[in-house]
């Protein structure tokens, strides 16, 4: 369980986190989902006790991180990619970590044979790519069993199976009861692993609800419809307040006016319906919807800059 | 690659113990002892140490067959005036030795900021100070014990040389004693020193700078300075940088009013050590990691 209260944080003139508020619930997958820059880093940093918050608090299982008595034992994270001295292999770099809180070498070898490192344990991690980096940062993650996991990006990197396998593992520690808050600039990745969603933009949360719902609530509902008398029924459609717009292969495509609605016009005006299909919006054009705003006031900082295009837009 | 799905490991009970500061204090000596470049500094710096009390020991001892020196230079009225013994010729290699272990009390701080290491750390110590208490135990014991070592066999492997030379190191001479035992504490301080600028600085090339500077440029610097000028002030500057008083307690200590008495020299490199890792121990509490 992770509770934010009115948590913001100010880098000189620059609000990376804006009064954010929210609790992220054991047994669930939480996605974090937000362009790049949204502020994700520097919540998940926050929660961790290695930002200090300018304001507002955060505790994880009823404490601020830092007052656990095991604090590996109640928040694993993975905060970035290969935060590990290169001269160092991946195995003592475990134990070195695992030594402050007594934790067996026995529990090392287990994480590192569940996160696929067996094979490269004992060399140095300068040489790792960036997939068994992300793969090294899980493993340490879940070094302590802890009761939350904080995984920021933890796909990035990744092959396929990698990708699929960070997926399954969320949801089994979820499953077990274990509050897990992974974070992620790509929708598809937090609709196919995620319960709950968190979405954030310009250091403000934009939504906090059921991936479902989110989908759902989207403002853009299209119906398809097909008819041979395609004139007549736009035209009740638009009389009723629906946007017709002509699709491809000739259907048209009405939003403002559900399918049920559209049926019952069509009865009423005697139109022969073909095709009558409601079009349930992605979750990919909802994000895009809600962070609009955040992903064009990025574009608009980079240009004044000079700077390369924002990859802060989903793809 | 494993793509199972993790079965066991994640529900099986671990043990995992609260944190202390001895468990602490393992998990920073294993992360001294598993880096080479460590390993190497610390070996190097011994060898280098002998090397250099034996080097020193010879042009002694070749120095000694010459005909004004047939009583031994421990009778040397110049020698003497200039606080030559034995111990100063075991000890030495000490100035290269601060470099040495300076430069690696900065690193074992500034690498975990650099390679982002500390974000790890910090998330296993969430309090910090514990880390920082025993990055300082780490340092400052492997100073002591390695230079005690490397001391111990430049006295034995120099033993022949001084004793022909008429330089022989006298244990039962209080203040020859204390340069011995000074060499070893001033080492272990300037470690501590580096360790405080490294956790203050963050950045490697900044931090190595900065000790650097203090230890070896500065004090150069001022050297020609007290010389150049009468000014009393460049005086006290000079005798309270924290080298030229540190270094008090290895030297003979011949009385002169240029320089502080061996143990005031000392208290005062150690004062500023304190005062260091005090700010150093605030900073790192507040600062972002």
């Amino acid at each position: 369980m992770i509770e934010a209260h009115g948590l913001t944080k100010r880098y000189g003139p620059q609000l990376a986190v804006d009064d954010v508020t929210f609790t992220v619930r054991p047994g669930t997958v939480t996605g974090f989902l937000g362009p790049n820059g949204a502020g994700k880093s520097t919540t998940m940093r926050m929660i961790m006790g290695l930002d200090r918050p300018t304001a507002g608090d955060v505790t994880v299982n009823g404490r601020p991180y830092a007052q656990h008595a095991r604090p590996l034992a109640e928040v694993g994270a993975l905060l970035e990619a290969k935060a590990v001295h290169p001269g160092r292999t991946a195995r003592q770099h475990l134990l070195a970590l695992a030594a402050t809180h007594g934790i067996a070498p026995t529990r090392v070898d287990e994480v590192v044979e569940l996160t696929g490192l067996a094979a490269v344990a004992r060399k140095r991690v300068g040489g790792f790519s960036l997939g068994m980096g992300q793969r090294l940062g899980i493993a340490v993650a879940l070094l302590g069993d802890p009761r939350t996991l904080i995984l920021d990006e933890p796909v990035n990197g990744l092959d396929p199976e990698g990708v699929l396998w960070v997926r399954n593992l969320a949801r089994y520690l979820a499953a077990e009861g274990r509050t897990v808050f992974l974070s992620s600039h790509l929708m598809s990745e937090v609709a196919l692993t995620a319960d709950h969603v968190i979405v954030i933009g310009r250091g403000r949360i934009l939504a906090d609800m059921p991936v479902q719902q989110l989908v759902d609530g989207a403002s853009r509902h299209v119906v398809r419809v097909r008819s041979p008398q395609a004139a007549d029924l736009a035209d009740a459609l638009r009389r009723e307040g629906g946007t017709v717009a002509p699709g491809d292969d000739g259907a048209l495509e009405v939003t403002g006016v559900d399918a049920a609605r559209v049926g019952e016009l069509a009865a009423a005006g005697g139109v022969v319906l073909h095709e009558l299909t409601p079009v349930a919006s992605t979750l990919e054009e909802a994000y895009l919807e809600l962070t609009a705003d955040a992903v064009e006031y990025q574009a608009e900082a980079l240009d004044d800059a000079a700077g390369p295009t924002p990859d802060g837009a989903p793809r | 690659m494993t793509t199972t799905a993790p079965a066991r490991g994640a529900t099986q009970a671990v043990a995992v113990q609260r944190v202390t500061f001895g468990r602490v204090l393992r998990g920073e000596w294993i992360k001294f002892r598993t880096l080479r470049s460590t390993v190497w500094t610390v070996a190097i710096t011994a060898v280098v140490m002998v090397g250099l009390a034996l080097m020193m020991a010879a042009i002694m001892q070749v120095a000694a067959d010459t005909p004004e020196m047939s009583e031994g230079m421990s009778q040397d009225p110049g020698l003497q005036a200039i606080g030559l013994t034995g111990t100063t010729i075991v000890t030495f290699g000490y100035s290269f030795g601060a470099l040495a272990v300076g430069v690696l009390a900065t690193l074992i701080v500034t690498s975990e900021y650099s390679t982002g290491t500390v974000r790890s750390t910090f998330a296993a110590v969430p309090r910090r100070l514990p880390v920082l208490w025993a990055k300082l135990v780490v340092i400052v014991l492997t100073t002591a014990v390695v230079v005690a070592v490397a001391l111990a066999i430049a006295y034995v492997a120099t033993a022949p040389l001084l004793d022909r030379a008429g330089l022989s190191v006298d244990l039962s001479d209080a203040e020859q004693v204390r340069a011995l035992a000074g060499c070893v504490l001033y080492l272990a301080t300037v470690a501590a020193f580096a360790l405080a600028v490294g956790t203050l600085m963050r950045h490697s090339a900044g931090a190595i700078f900065t000790v650097v500077a203090i230890f070896f440029v500065v004090p150069l610097i001022f050297s020609i300075v007290v010389q150049a000028t009468d000014a009393a002030w460049t005086d006290w500057v000079n005798k309270l940088l924290p080298s030229v008083a540190g270094e008090r307690v290895i030297s003979r200590g011949a009385e002169t009013d240029a320089l502080l008495d061996p143990w005031v020299g000392y208290a005062v490199l150690a004062g500023y050590t304190v005062v260091l890792l005090v700010v150093a121990a605030v900073t790192l509490r507040r600062r972002d990691a």
